[in-house]
């Protein structure tokens, strides 16, 4: 048999001899001055970036990278030659991949998913650290047999773990007509091997973005992908020597490869497992990876997967559409006593989903009644916010607003597969009682489809919404007594942690001061903890030393002192999966803001990305912080420095986003109105000067206020 | 959130990840503050004397001076070949070297033999009660006990007697041979090496070196390999059998080692030597209310026990007690002035206790008719009244407390914290915890063998044996440890050395760091420390069991495995017999001390080829430690080739 390590060995030589000629054919055709990047990212080439410490800018550096990554395979007879050789063989294939984005911004014009943007990277951050997402799966190579590709690759959905897939496989799904893509969390990478550069990318720089690992730190990127990436690698057989190589760094890594190949195999515990039996593969590599999947067992006839959270039912392929732009829908939850509810009670109030024709418009409203000795109203909201993550995670169903404002969509597909009206309401059911099992010990719902009921009962929630709404609206951080911390993405960002106030939501916009309180309230000892902020040390800029004494020890020491409302001292931290960036605009004296979404230019001459990778990792970065949406329009945002005032630079749908509220703060704080029209966006200007411009135009307030620096 | 992710909140360490290990030379500089206290004290030490015995004889330390026979002593020289009867070189170092061997094979064995006698007493409601049942009813299954329907306590007696008739049966072979492969029993039947009862080997043996019997080098060597047999797979192995169902088989747990687990503000107590029928009564006496209750009275936070030698060894994988340090401590131990009480049981005791604790407060007791010292308190232990014994004994370490000089007391610092407590049965535990229930079966090595064989872990080594002074005490067995395990070497280590790996930290998580990528991998999956604590040196019997084990598990004889045994700083006779038997079991042996036999070059050649020839293994000698570490990684890698792996 051929030995392992040689096989590692000699897989790195291959990978490293085509690098090779890619860089040179690259050097020829392009010359050595010829820029190097990939799309959309801030951290250059993430793999050279993370194993060397160097930027990749242009071929010659390349080239220079290339000579150091060879040293990697020095074929050293030891785990670590072999682990080494694994890295090398990334880099190599990097290199190849580079020298494809070096010829075209988009070489594999749609046909494969390539490169990952760092956007696409920080939109997982909540999801793998709440859980949604339990793991990754990189599956190369293909199956026994179409069916059986689509199999597992539906296995792996239905359980919410991220696919991606390199090789034959993408071929099966494809003649299988599955649905592929990042929002439905399965990801045709690319054709060969090499594309396996990508996902490495993609996990080094989730290392750099949410764990603060410097760049050149090997040892910290294997401590954090082991610890705190759960990934896991499927080859299929045949897996020659180059598979074997990269399959080296994989386990490097922390990322256990499950194989069916038997042939010159040698099985290494937790690491290297053969698995002849493919159908097994699934429960095999979870048992490896030690993901442990949470069930919720629902009685629907479709899938239930947060994989599924991310997908879009066209207007072609709908059967039913109940749109409350158009007509009277709504979702609310109330609390009751619990003799007035019936446990696991559906009732379905008018016609069903069947009895409208295909494709035709129809209105629905959703009445959860929920009741237990811990229910406090103020959790209401936030049970009822959820409410479109649960819907949406049903197979062939889309759901998106809130309140009155919801759109869902159902599938012919689910339709087909015997989904109707009442099994929104088992989801809603099964998803109130797991997710709040402490809180809720009875839940009920009713589903309303008559149009003439909905218009009543829509007026009634109305009532419900606005009292909430002032409820919410005298919810300020003076008004409370005590703030929440929120550390739960420290499984991924260990040294961050988020001060969640009622006018300060967590920088990931999904956590508002609500939220945490019931966070608290289910599970006093879990990610949220009271703070109380009784030792005041200044409260214009934010600075508590109850919320200093919380950081430092949440953090692990790593941080002294936070404030609540200044970016420029000892600005809070962010983990990496915000919403939005600000960043302080010089010539101005304003913040530029931009949103994850907005992959354009900025004033600052520096995308969302390049802003991103500023701050991130539990990190202090005066002058640049993450934070939600919802905290543009709050009269606390940078407070110390002036207010939402200074905002000179919005992307325009995020202005969009936040614009009613944002005018709405402005004219109580400074009497302006419509203070969102003299606010630029990338339609005015992605220029310095033409912004100045542009604000001494629309006479905005930022330019009479003290220098910021 | 996933629980493996909340487990590990801390920060992310950056590459900045050695762990803080002590070195020797911290371990050195702190026994050079001791020494200074003891030239305070007027207290002599093992270096004062070592000095004062230089030079040392070279006729004895080759072992060609002969004093058998009352016509000696003779000795070998270029002029005088042959002794007065004509033995020569070889013969007069032959027969010292099994002498060696059959008095170590005596010492643990007769410590066994104690031990089961104290099983054979043991009842519902007496000191000593068994712990283990299991285990004690898979040994009467293994020797053909009835167990249905019976006492346990009935079984136990019945086990006992036939343990105890190990030691005299008139006929056959030991029973625990059959515990080996196949093919090292018909090898050991065939070459003549499975030992009869354990006494008559040990009595053959000092027979057949008495004046005027055997003169052949070779004949004296097969029967080294024999009495130490009777040892590694006769009395050690019984021992180890029925100190587990005594007081319980080991399982991983924590504690700290070297003298810095001594406390300032309390009681301390050392228990020191080899057999823990009475330590683990001591440890008992004072956990009671009663006493600790009494500690405070005088004026002390507690009691607190602490170990010394292999003592320390078996309370601590049952205990937690810690450990004070291994053999060449001892005196250390007492020089910091803060010990009311040494107590001791046998073996490797220094009759220069006595003298030392006389400088100091410390009450030195001893507890055996075995090692009797001019000097000490002797308190002789009986089983039967062995709780109240200890009690007293408690008692007046804790009265002694008033009697301690403050001026004379420096406790130095240094301590690491060590996970201890590896037999074969937590090792299978713990591999349990890396297989895949969809393709792996459970309750085998196989996991440490795929491991080996990939090359993940380039083998094993088993660190055992003593402190000599001939070497720098700690030296040999942490820097080869250190070269091992930066080389994907896994240790398991027993006695002396598994002391000297706690002290260094070696026996800490975090020493993982120190590996190569393969072992450290292996620990953090498995969540082991890198040098596995497997005992006392009479549980060196368990590393036969694991070696044959995992031969079994892989289909593969004993010489074949890339696993072989090191004793860097051996001394004791006790090292011989171990030595004899691990080679005749067919583990390659490295030594860091020569045998006393260099004066014959035939010993010499034996000792290293000649018993490949009938075990298939042998010494490897060198006093260089880093060249004796190169030695054992070229041998492992040797065997790896050899088995295409």
């Amino acid at each position: 048999m051929k030995l392992l390590f040689d096989r590692v060995f000699d897989g790195a030589g291959e990978m490293l001899a085509m690098a090779e000629k890619e860089i040179a054919a690259a050097t020829a055709e392009l010359g050595e001055a010829a820029p190097i990047s990939m799309p959309n990212t801030a951290y250059s080439l993430a793999c050279h970036n993370a194993y060397l410490g160097k930027q990749i800018r242009n071929v010659s550096e390349l080239a220079r990278g290339f000579s150091e990554a060879k040293e990697w395979a020095s074929g050293e007879r030891r785990l670590g030659g072999a682990f080494n050789a694994g890295f090398a063989t990334f880099m190599a294939a990097e290199a190849i991949e580079a020298c494809k984005y070096a010829r075209s911004p988009d070489p594999y014009g749609g046909e494969y998913h390539g490169h990952m943007s760092d956007a696409e990277v920080r939109e997982l951050g909540v999801p793998l650290v709440t859980g949604d997402i339990p793991g990754f799966v990189v599956i190369i190579g293909s199956a026994p047999s179409d069916e059986e590709a689509v199999e597992l690759i539906r296995g792996y959905q239905s359980r919410a773990i991220f696919v991606f897939l390199i090789g034959g496989i993408i071929g099966q799904a494809r003649r299988q007509n599955l649905n592929m893509g990042f929002p439905v969390r399965v990801v045709a990478v690319g054709p060969d091997i090499w594309c396996a550069a990508h996902i490495i990318s993609f996990v080094n720089r989730a290392a750099m973005i949410f764990g603060a690992v410097k760049p050149g730190d090997r040892e910290a990127f294997d401590h954090y992908t082991f610890h705190r990436i759960r990934a896991f690698v499927n080859a299929f057989r045949p897996v020659p020597d180059i598979v074997v190589a990269s399959g080296g760094g994989a386990i490097a890594m922390g990322f256990p490869v499950v194989t069916d190949d038997a042939a010159d195999m040698w099985p290494v515990p937790k690491s290297l497992i053969i698995q002849q039996n493919t159908a097994d593969f699934i429960e095999t590599s979870l048992e490896a990876r030690d993901i442990k999947i949470k069930v919720s067992k629902i009685d629907i006839p479709v899938a239930y997967s947060t994989a599924f959270e991310g997908e879009i039912v066209r207007r072609a392929d709908m059967r039913a559409d109940m749109d409350g732009s158009r007509s009277d829908c709504f979702e609310l939850v109330v609390s009751k006593e619990a003799h007035e509810i019936e446990d696991h009670s559906i009732e379905l109030i008018g016609p069903d989903i069947d009895e409208a024709e295909p494709g035709a418009r129809t209105s629905i409203g959703f009445v959860c009644e929920v009741a237990g000795k811990a229910m406090q109203s103020d959790f209401e909201p936030v049970f009822e916010r959820k409410f479109h993550n649960f819907i949406n995670c049903v197979e062939g169903v889309m759901h998106t607003g809130q309140r009155d404002t919801i759109h869902i969509r159902v599938s012919k597909a689910a339709f087909d597969a015997g989904f109707r009206a009442r099994h929104f309401g088992e989801v809603l059911y099964a998803k109130v009682k797991s997710e709040y099992e402490s809180v809720v010990d009875k839940c009920a719902v009713k589903i309303y489809t008559v149009p003439e009921q909905l218009k009543e009962l829509r007026a009634k929630a109305t009532e419900i919404y606005n009292r909430r709404d002032e409820r919410l609206g005298s919810l300020t951080d003076e008004s409370v007594d005590v703030f929440y911390d929120c550390i739960l993405c420290q499984s991924f960002s260990p040294a961050h942690v988020c001060i969640v106030t009622p006018e300060r939501l967590g920088l990931c916009g999904a956590v508002s001061w609500l939220d945490a309180k019931a966070t608290n309230e289910l599970d006093a000892n879990g990610p949220c903890q009271r703070v109380s902020k009784q030792r005041v040390v200044d409260e214009n800029i934010g600075i508590w030393e109850d919320v200093n004494e919380r950081v430092r020890e949440a953090s692990h020491g790593s941080l002294e002192q936070v404030t609540l409302y200044s970016i420029m001292v000892d600005p809070m931290t962010s983990c990496g999966c915000f919403e939005c960036i600000c960043g302080i605009e010089p010539f101005s004296n304003g913040v530029v803001i931009v949103n994850r979404e907005h992959d354009g230019m900025t004033p600052l001459g520096m995308t969302f990305s390049e802003m991103a990778s500023m701050t991130g990792g539990g990190v202090q970065t005066p002058g640049f912080m993450g934070h939600g949406k919802q905290f543009i329009s709050s009269a606390k945002f940078m407070k110390a420095e002036g207010g939402p005032a200074r905002i000179v630079w919005m992307p325009k749908a995020l202005k969009e986003t936040v614009g009613a509220k944002l005018n709405g703060t402005a004219a109580r704080l400074y009497g302006i109105d419509d203070f969102v029209s003299m606010i630029a966006d990338e339609t005015v200007t992605e220029d310095a000067e033409a912004l100045l411009e542009f604000l001494g135009g629309s006479g905005h307030p930022v330019l009479g206020m003290e220098p910021l620096l | 959130m996933d629980n493996s992710a909340k487990a590990n909140m801390t920060p992310n360490p950056t590459s900045n990840l050695a762990p803080n290990l002590t070195t020797v030379e911290q371990m050195e500089a702190d026994a050079a503050k001791l020494k200074e206290l003891a030239c305070a004290a007027c207290a002599e030490t093992w270096d004062d004397r070592r000095a004062s015995q230089q030079p040392q004889c070279v006729f004895g330390e080759s072992g060609i001076c002969c004093r058998i026979c009352s016509m000696g002593p003779c000795r070998i020289t270029k002029k005088a070949s042959r002794g007065i009867c004509g033995a020569d070189a070889h013969a007069i170092a032959g027969r010292h070297y099994l002498r060696m061997a059959a008095a170590g094979s005596a010492a643990h064995s007769d410590h066994g033999r104690e031990i089961a006698h104290v099983l054979h007493m043991a009842s519902p409601d007496g000191n000593y009660r068994v712990r283990d049942e299991q285990k004690l009813l898979r040994l009467a299954a293994e020797w053909g006990v009835e167990t249905e329907g019976r006492d346990i306590y009935d079984v136990a007696r019945e086990v006992s007697e036939i343990g105890l008739a190990e030691y005299g049966k008139p006929f056959g072979k030991l029973r625990f041979l059959s515990r080996a492969t196949k093919e090292r029993q018909e090898l050991w039947e065939r070459t003549g090496v499975s030992p009869r009862a354990i006494d008559r080997e040990i009595a053959a043996s000092l027979h057949m070196t008495t004046m005027g019997n055997t003169a052949d080098p070779e004949a004296l060597v097969r029967q080294s390999l024999r009495v130490g047999m009777a040892d590694g797979w006769g009395g050690s192995m019984m021992g180890t059998e029925f100190t587990d169902i005594l007081f319980g088989t080991p399982t991983a747990r924590a504690t700290e080692s070297n003298l810095g687990v001594l406390e300032k503000d309390m009681v301390n107590i050392i228990v020191h030597g080899h057999d823990p029928a009475f330590s683990e009564m001591v440890v008992l006496a004072a956990e009671t209310k009663e006493l600790a209750d009494y500690a405070r009275s005088k004026g002390a936070k507690g009691i607190n026990i602490a170990g010394l030698c292999c003592t320390a060894n078996e309370v601590t994988m049952r205990h937690g007690v810690r450990m004070a340090g291994n053999f060449l401590q001892q005196e250390n131990a007492l020089l910091t002035g803060a010990v009311e009480m040494i107590c001791v049981d046998v073996q490797c005791i220094f009759p220069a206790l006595a003298a030392l604790a006389g400088c100091f407060h410390t009450k030195f007791v001893t507890t055996s008719p075995i090692a009797r010292i001019p000097g000490s308190i002797y308190v002789e232990f009986r089983p039967e009244t062995a709780m109240e014994q200890a009690m007293q004994l408690v008692r007046e370490a804790v009265g002694n407390f008033e009697n301690r000089d403050a001026a004379k007391v420096f406790i130095p610092a240094s301590k690491q914290a060590a996970v201890v407590g590896y037999p074969n049965e937590q090792i299978i535990r713990e591999l349990d915890g890396v297989t895949n229930s969809h393709v792996d079966a459970r309750g085998s090595y196989a996991p440490a063998i795929d491991s080996i064989k990939a090359g993940v872990l380039r083998g094993a080594v088993a660190m055992v044996g003593c402190n000599n002074p001939k070497v720098r005490p700690d030296y040999s067995h942490i820097e080869i440890m250190k070269e091992l395990l930066g080389n994907d070497v896994l240790i398991v280590a027993s006695g002396c050395s598994a002391q000297a790996a706690a002290k260094a930290g070696l026996m800490s998580r975090e020493a993982r760091f120190i590996c190569g990528a393969g072992l450290r991998r292996v620990c953090e999956l498995v969540g082991i420390p890198p040098v596995l604590h497997m005992g006392a040196c009479v549980d060196i019997s368990r590393m036969m069991l694991l070696v044959n084990e995992i031969a079994d598990d892989w289909g593969v004889d004993v010489t074949q495995l890339p696993i072989v045994g090191c004793a860097p700083e051996w001394m004791s006779e006790k090292a011989v017999a171990i030595a004899n038997y691990v080679v005749a079991t067919g583990i390659d042996t490295y030594l860091g001390i020569e045998p006393q036999v260099k004066g014959s070059e035939r010993m010499m050649e034996l000792i290293t080829e000649g018993t490949r020839k009938i075990t298939g293994a042998g010494y490897v000698i060198n006093t260089d430690p880093r060249e004796l570490a190169a030695a054992i990684l070229a041998g492992i890698e040797a065997k790896r080739a050899a088995l295409g792996i």
